[in-house]
């Protein structure tokens, strides 16, 4: 029945797409909808912009694809039918609703829904929530199996991407044969692991059958077949009917005359014969070949007492490959057979598919560096650097002292991370071109390498920044448009600024002073001195010189500066820390100490408590060294990502997180989150999510559980259950080598393969001449004259030639 | 700078020195009888005493002053270089002064440049006295003037050291120079750059009678319409050949082996094209040629008008010579019995022309001149201070180790072109624009020996490794010009590298003695740049490789590089592969040979060496964004190389979305705007034009 469900359904696709059944509802209709209890799919839109218009085709043909599962795909227009809280809702346009009766099931983002495949599978996920089974973890896999050993069978599929055309394929395959057996989904790469497959890199969909229902006890595990074609409709519906076919069918018939569902299949059979005095022994083998074979080989059992059997005695197996004929041949052991399909006949096609995988990154002249490859492909482009001036031996020196700022990048034209950043270097010279007493410039060391040398820049590409009259500073932040940018509009601040009255110190902190610069940065770092003749003072004169660029610095060396600490457990010298107008100032006391030591003090106490990690700032933070209390938010500003942000941050006050680094990543300003999530925990949880990254101690991962409220006393809770091991890490964070990433081209295994004598030493015998010419050393020396080989060469004159 | 048998001194000196030898050993004799009125008796001592002003001279001064060294230049002449006051005779250098490269690179136009010396004063090139491609041979002595006064060298001029002994200083030894007046001196440290100067002789019957190179006249008038036969087929016989083609009427050069063309076999001492017009009239048969034999075999007999049986060359006899009567070539064994002093009774039956009648050279010739080079002077050391022969190069040269100390002669080291030994028609240290370097890399092993300092290396972060050797291929003259013999030692020490430039190879399994640089147990690379196999015609199809997986099959100078696990003993080095310089290493990385000489492409150079150090490192190279970095410095406890050493130091390399979409699109970048990745159709066309240009660059335009 199934299969002719199947075929129908497929004859669905092709054929029905022609005439819509995609339905539009009208506020009464749509009512009506809502009473009759049926599934339905609506989409409510106002207008049509071209996103919109390729999402309606979209609709219309998953309209097609979803009828045959009962569900309506419904389109609904708010301009002409305004129905009460959906067409005015704020997300109007860019969601879509599951709907069963009335309930609404889920929402989707048409993001998520995007095309055909996408709706059939996430519908059909959402229709089936029951039936499927969501599994993150092998422990919450091997639950299922043990709750369906001796029951049914499993059929796990592994889709490391939702939406995609394999995902459609499990839903459907799972809507289909959904009362058979037990349908697992899993995203993770944890349970890819568990299931056995080495290389979980790859974002290949795939699929298991686990064999539970035959399991005699329930201690004994589930056997699995893996499906080892690609994830479609026909292959997953062939594979199931293989999983149902018998292990092994035995016969009486000639092979050619043999009828197993397997040839119908088109996949390919092993015929085994038996004799009637081995026949359980030959049972036996053929049994265990099938289940090695499972899933790719029929196997066939022949009894050869039969006078049906004709074939020659001197063979003892056969095999038939699809729209084949029968090839014989003699079998000495099961391992042959089994090596013969496995790395011949059932090669041919999956050889094709892995070449092109694998070749792709082996290929010697594919380049598998993201920078070189990135710079690489812009190779057609002239590089622009009309904003920058390029320097030559003839005009450096002029050029550095000229202006009251010249930032000198060195790089070479060869080198690719050298040629990514000029691309930001140019971007922040465009942005600066105006602003006075700055000039960015440029030195090609491939061609001045003189300059460089005389600068001695070893490292590239490197930036450098002159002042007149003052040894170059060395550039030490990100090398991108935003960090340099900055800096340098901080280098224009002096540092430290000096202050001279509260007042001052009052602008400096908060008032105009503070605005000025506020969009460079909030903090703002303050030494408190009681006078300027304080021993402390040029020590961090000197700090402020090295920090300039970095940190906006303010130096109060005055009788009043006393007033800034009082009633703080602080004496002066001091340090003064303001995050922002409205945060409570920080104080530190200031030991007199070498500049160097003030520079990592105050690097130090900028850092923020509760940082909000991005692609620029991680180093500063992962220097601590201490595990990460990470938060991970949506792209979306929700209430709910306000308060988990609030949650957090309640007890940091208290001190009760201080052996953790609390912080937060927000994925929309930092998507690469997503994938650290999805590293951490092999999928990705509901958002806001919290996780402990043990990065230097033991690599775990611990992903506060969802379920649970996001509260900072359950948070407490949970961090002293991690600590007391009461939870189970969600991961580990692997600890491997960063090996070579592709093998090398072993020149002296090809030398010794096509001129052997080439690259070998030679011999202890051999002379130990270089490469002179031997004949010049034969010959005698003037001195030692000899005349007796005159009569060894009576020809002599011949010995003259002409060559 | 080159010129083959280059000297340094003066070869009429060696007429006065029997003269300078007399007083000296007079003014001995003096000193000794207690008289201290004389001049002879000063001795002076330096710490250095470097032997001659020339090139290699001056260079080493150059060094010895810039270290703040006690050192001295003894030169007999009045001012430097008197050598190419005389030489080559007919005053053009084959030393290229190529001033325009298209390139403002200081050291890369080093590569072209084969007459200027070291220094740190950029303006003191030679292109400051000429402009000559191949500039006249006067030039070149004005050049080191112009370096010795600018630099202030200190030379001592008018010392011509007659006896050099060994002797004892404090336990180890030392050198006593003993000059004309008597004045000796005192050296701790010998640096003998005396070049080669005395004409190479072949004793043979009638040699007498032979003129050589370095007295004939220059003027072509003086050979018309002569017969000249020329012993030698080298350069100065060429150059001697090509000056008088106009004139004489028949040239024949004759030594034992065929010429070697300088651009068949990179060997600037061969045969250069400047000067090989004579194989023009040769193949075209215009009278002149080239015969091979032995010289050792050869006698050159006269024979007088009157002192034959004469009947049919009257008119002829008229043509030769003023009555002296004509030279002939014959051979040893066919003169009767008796000594060559006899020649005067030579009779037809002693040539060979009346043995075999079609005889190459059995015609008589006007002039037999000898070209065959020169010799080092060994004849002013004492037994205990004079280096050995040479094994190779006919025993010209002075023998030394790898590192150019002479053998047996402790503290006294060879430099300039008598230290060719080492190299000798291999490579270019015979000649200014090789010796220059070796004398550099001799100086810094002097530092250490005697100094306690350490040969200069550049520590550098092992991310930065891969683009210092491209930098240094691409510019590093060095490594260029004594191709074969200086390679650049990289010293693995995990995270990062030393990095010893221009070492001399031979000297390896030597290297921390003289370097001052221990070897750690991560093993070391050494960058060499050399010639290929050289089995193909030079000029021939398939002379050139483009496919950078066959670049070990290169024909012209590349860079290799060489990785050890352990340093090559001696046992190593002398057993290593024939043609190599160095010993089968662990494995060996040939950068394709390259038409332009640029090393920088992506594809061919840059990527196969990355992959190379990653081997040799055992770890991953890869530059990665930013981005990249953080999300591996996340999710992995050691993140790769490139972002520990660049973005956890707050050195990340950001990017633009325009270079991440490159890379995302050519899925080396993940892509995280969530579970879902569209993909468009303007992608895909972007790809497929990137491929398409991909493709197209496979052509060879270097055939």
């Amino acid at each position: 029945m199934c299969i002719v469900y199947l075929i129908a359904f497929l004859f669905s696709l092709t054929a029905e797409q022609c005439f819509s059944k995609l339905i539009e509802d009208s506020s009464q209709s749509f009512m009506e909808r809502m009473s009759t209890g049926k599934t339905s799919f609506v989409y409510f839109g106002n207008h049509v912009n071209p996103t919109i218009k390729l999402f309606m085709e979209q609709l219309e043909m998953s309209a097609d694809a979803l009828e045959d599962y009962g569900i309506s795909v419904v389109k609904v227009n708010c301009s002409k039918d305004a129905i009460a809280n959906y067409c005015t809702e704020e997300k109007l346009m860019t969601k879509a609703y599951l709907f069963r009766g009335s309930e609404v099931l889920r929402n989707f983002d048409i993001d998520t829904v995007f095309d055909v495949n996408a709706i059939v599978s996430h519908v059909l996920f959402s229709v089936l929530f029951n039936e499927v089974r969501y599994v993150h973890t092998p422990a919450e896999l091997l639950r299922v199996e043990t709750a369906a050993k001796q029951n049914s069978d499993i059929v796990v599929g592994h889709i490391p991407v939702l939406g995609l055309p394999e995902h459609r394929a499990l839903m459907e395959a799972a809507f289909v044969y959904g009362t058979k057996y037990q349908f697992v989904q899993t995203t993770g790469s944890l349970v890819l692991k568990h299931m056995g497959v080495v290389d979980s890199s790859s974002s290949q969909a795939r699929l298991w059958f686990l064999h539970c229902k035959g399991v005699s006890r329930q201690s004994d595990p589930c056997p699995s077949t893996p499906m080892t074609k690609p994830l479609n409709t026909i292959n997953i519906h062939t594979f199931l009917q293989l999983m149902e076919a018998p292990l092994v069918t035995e016969a009486m018939l000639d092979p050619s005359e043999v009828d197993v569902v397997h040839m119908h299949l088109g996949v390919p059979v092993l015929y085994l014969f038996s004799q009637p005095q081995t026949q359980h022994l030959d049972q036996a083998t053929a049994q265990t070949l099938a289940l090695q074979l499972r899933g790719e080989v029929g196997v066939v059992l022949i009894h050869r007492n039969s006078p049906n059997v004709k074939t020659p005695l001197k063979y003892n197996a056969a095999y038939r490959l699809p729209q084949e004929d029968v090839k014989y041949f003699t079998l000495n052991s099961g391992e042959e057979v089994v090596k013969l399909f496995k790395e011949e006949l059932l090669q041919e096609h999956k050889l094709e598919d892995e070449e092109e995988d694998e070749e792709h990154w082996s290929d010697p002249d594919i380049l598998d560096d993201e920078v070189s490859e990135s710079v690489y492909r812009d190779r057609d482009l002239m590089l622009d650097l009309e904003s920058v001036v390029e320097l030559t031996s003839d005009t450096f020196q002029t050029t550095v002292t000229q202006n009251g700022i010249t930032v000198v990048l060195f790089y070479f034209k060869w080198d690719a991370v050298c040629m990514a950043f000029i691309q930001s270097y140019t971007e922040v010279a465009d942005a600066l071109e105006g602003v006075n007493g700055v000039q960015l410039a440029a030195v090609n060391c491939g061609e001045w390498t003189d300059i460089c040398s005389d600068q001695n820049v070893t490292s590239f590409p490197t930036v450098l920044i002159y002042r007149p009259m003052s040894a170059a500073q060395l550039y030490r932040g990100m090398l991108g448009t935003k960090s340099l940018h900055r800096f340098i509009l901080l280098s224009l601040v002096s540092s430290p600024t000096h202050l001279s009255s509260s007042a001052e110190v009052k602008s400096f902190l908060e008032g105009d002073v503070y605005s000025k610069h506020v969009y460079l940065t909030p903090v703002r770092v303050l030494g408190l001195f009681s006078s300027t003749h304080d021993k402390g003072v040029t020590s961090f004169e000197e700090a402020g010189r090295l920090l300039r660029g970095e940190t906006i610095l303010g130096l109060f060396a005055h009788k009043e500066a006393e007033q800034w600490v009082e009633g703080l457990s602080v004496n002066l010298p001091a340090l003064l820390v303001s995050h922002g107008p409205g945060v409570p100032y920080e104080v530190y006391s200031l030991p007199s100490s070498s500049p160097t030591d003030h520079v990592a003090l105050i690097q130090r106490v900028e850092l923020d408590h509760f940082p909000e990690l991005t692609v620029e700032n991680l180093p500063w933070y992962l220097e601590l060294g201490k595990p990460l209390l990470l938060l991970f938010i949506g792209k979306e500003d929700s209430t709910e990502s306000t308060k988990a942000l609030a949650e957090i941050k309640q007890p940091l006050s208290s001190g009760q997180l201080d052996s953790f680094l609390p912080c937060w990543i927000h994925l929309g300003r930092t998507p690469v989150g997503r994938s650290i999530l999805d590293k951490y925990l092999g999928f990705v949880p509901p958002l806001p999510a919290l996780v402990m990254s043990r990065l230097k101690t033991g690599g775990e991962v611990f992903l506060f559980p969802p379920e649970r409220p996001l509260m900072a006393k359950n948070v407490l809770q949970w961090i002293h259950d991690v600590e007391n091991r009461q939870e189970q890490p969600a991961g580990l964070i692997p600890d491997g080598k960063w090996g070579p990433p592709v093998p090398f081209f072993d020149f002296l295994a090809i030398m010794d393969q096509e001129a052997p004598t080439y690259a070998a030493q030679r011999g202890p015998k051999t002379k130990t001449g270089r490469r002179e010419d031997h004949r010049e050393q034969k010959h005698v020396t003037p001195n030692q004259r000899q005349t007796s080989h005159t009569s060894q060469n009576p020809q002599a004159p011949r010995q003259h030639s002409e060559l | 700078m080159s010129f083959t048998g280059a000297a340094v001194v003066d070869g009429l000196m060696s007429l006065i020195q029997p003269l300078f030898r007399l007083l000296c050993v007079l003014s001995l004799v003096l000193a000794s009888s207690g008289s201290g009125l004389h001049g002879c008796n000063n001795s002076v001592s330096h710490e250095y005493c470097v032997l001659g002003a020339g090139p290699a001279g001056l260079q080493m001064g150059y060094f010895l002053s810039r270290s703040q060294r006690d050192y001295i230049i003894l030169e007999r002449n009045t001012g430097p270089g008197s050598f190419f006051h005389r030489y080559p005779r007919h005053r053009k250098l084959i030393s290229i002064n190529k001033i325009y490269t298209g390139r403002r690179n200081k050291e890369f136009n080093l590569r072209h440049d084969w007459n200027s010396l070291l220094s740190d004063r950029s303006d003191l090139l030679f292109q400051r006295i000429s402009r000559e491609l191949y500039p006249n041979a006067d030039d070149f002595p004005r050049y080191l003037s112009m370096f010795e006064s600018e630099l202030g060298l200190k030379v001592k001029y008018g010392a011509d050291i007659g006896r050099i002994k060994a002797s004892d200083f404090n336990g180890s030894q030392g050198y006593v120079l003993t000059d004309q007046n008597g004045v000796s001196y005192q050296c701790s440290v010998l640096l003998v750059s005396t070049g080669l100067w005395v004409p190479q002789q072949v004793d043979f019957l009638g040699s007498d009678l032979v003129e050589g190179y370095e007295s004939i006249p220059t003027d072509p008038e003086e050979f018309k319409d002569q017969a000249v036969l020329i012993l030698g087929k080298g350069n100065s016989a060429f150059e001697t050949a090509q000056s008088i083609l106009g004139r004489a009427s028949r040239i024949h050069l004759y030594s034992p082996s065929p010429v070697r063309l300088a651009w068949q076999t990179h060997y600037v001492g061969d045969l250069r094209a400047i000067n090989n017009e004579l194989l023009d009239t040769y193949q075209l048969k215009s009278l002149d040629g080239l015969v091979e034999g032995r010289l050792e075999d050869i006698a050159i007999v006269r024979r007088e008008k009157d002192g034959g049986k004469r009947r049919t060359a009257k008119k002829r006899s008229q043509t030769s010579t003023e009555g002296k009567g004509q030279l002939y070539l014959t051979l040893t064994e066919l003169l009767d019995n008796q000594n060559g002093n006899n020649i005067s009774k030579v009779t037809g039956q002693n040539l060979p022309g009346y043995h075999t009648d079609n005889f190459s050279l059995r015609q008589p010739y006007d002039r037999v001149i000898r070209c065959l080079g020169f010799r080092f002077n060994f004849s002013i050391f004492d037994g205990s201070a004079q280096p050995p022969q040479s094994s190779g190069a006919r025993g010209r040269l002075p023998g030394v180790t790898a590192w150019y100390e002479g053998r047996g002669t402790p503290n006294l080291f060879v430099l300039g072109t008598a230290a060719h030994s080492l190299d000798y028609r291999m490579s270019a240290g015979g000649f200014v624009h090789g010796f220059r370097y070796t004398v550099r890399a001799v100086h810094k092993i002097l530092e250490q020996r005697y100094h306690n300092i350490a040969w200069p290396a550049t520590k550098l972060p092992i991310s930065q490794l891969q683009s210092w050797i491209l930098r240094r291929v691409n510019e590093a003259s060095g490594p260029y010009q004594m191709f074969g013999v200086l390679g650049d030692i990289i010293l693995l020490r995990g995270s990062y590298c030393e990095y010893l430039e221009e070492f001399p190879l031979q000297a390896l399994p030597q290297l921390f003695a003289l370097s001052g640089r221990p070897l750690s147990d991560h093993g070391l690379l050494v960058l060499v740049m050399q010639y290929g196999l050289n089995r193909t015609d030079t000029l021939g199809p398939g002379r050139a490789e483009s496919e950078w997986t066959k670049a070990w099959r290169s024909n012209f100078l590349h860079p290799v590089l060489y990785y050890y696990n352990t340093l090559p003993t001696e046992k190593d080095m002398r057993q290593r592969p024939v043609g190599w310089p160095l010993p089968r290493p662990d494995a060996v990385h040939h950068m394709v040979e390259d038409f332009l000489t640029e090393w920088d492409q992506p594809i061919s150079h840059s990527q196969p060496l990355r992959r190379f150090l990653e081997h040799c490192l055992q770890t991953d190279l890869r530059a990665f964004y930013a981005e990249s970095c953080f999300l591996l410095s996340l999710t992995s406890r050691t993140p790769p190389l490139f972002c520990r050493q660049g973005y956890l130091r707050k050195q990340g390399i950001v990017g633009n979305g325009h270079l991440w979409q490159h890379a995302r699109e050519a899925g080396l970048m993940a892509d995280h705007q969530g579970d879902i990745t569209p993909r468009d159709e303007t992608s895909v066309s972007e790809y497929l034009k990137h491929a398409g240009a991909a493709v197209v660059s496979t052509m060879n335009f270097d055939l």
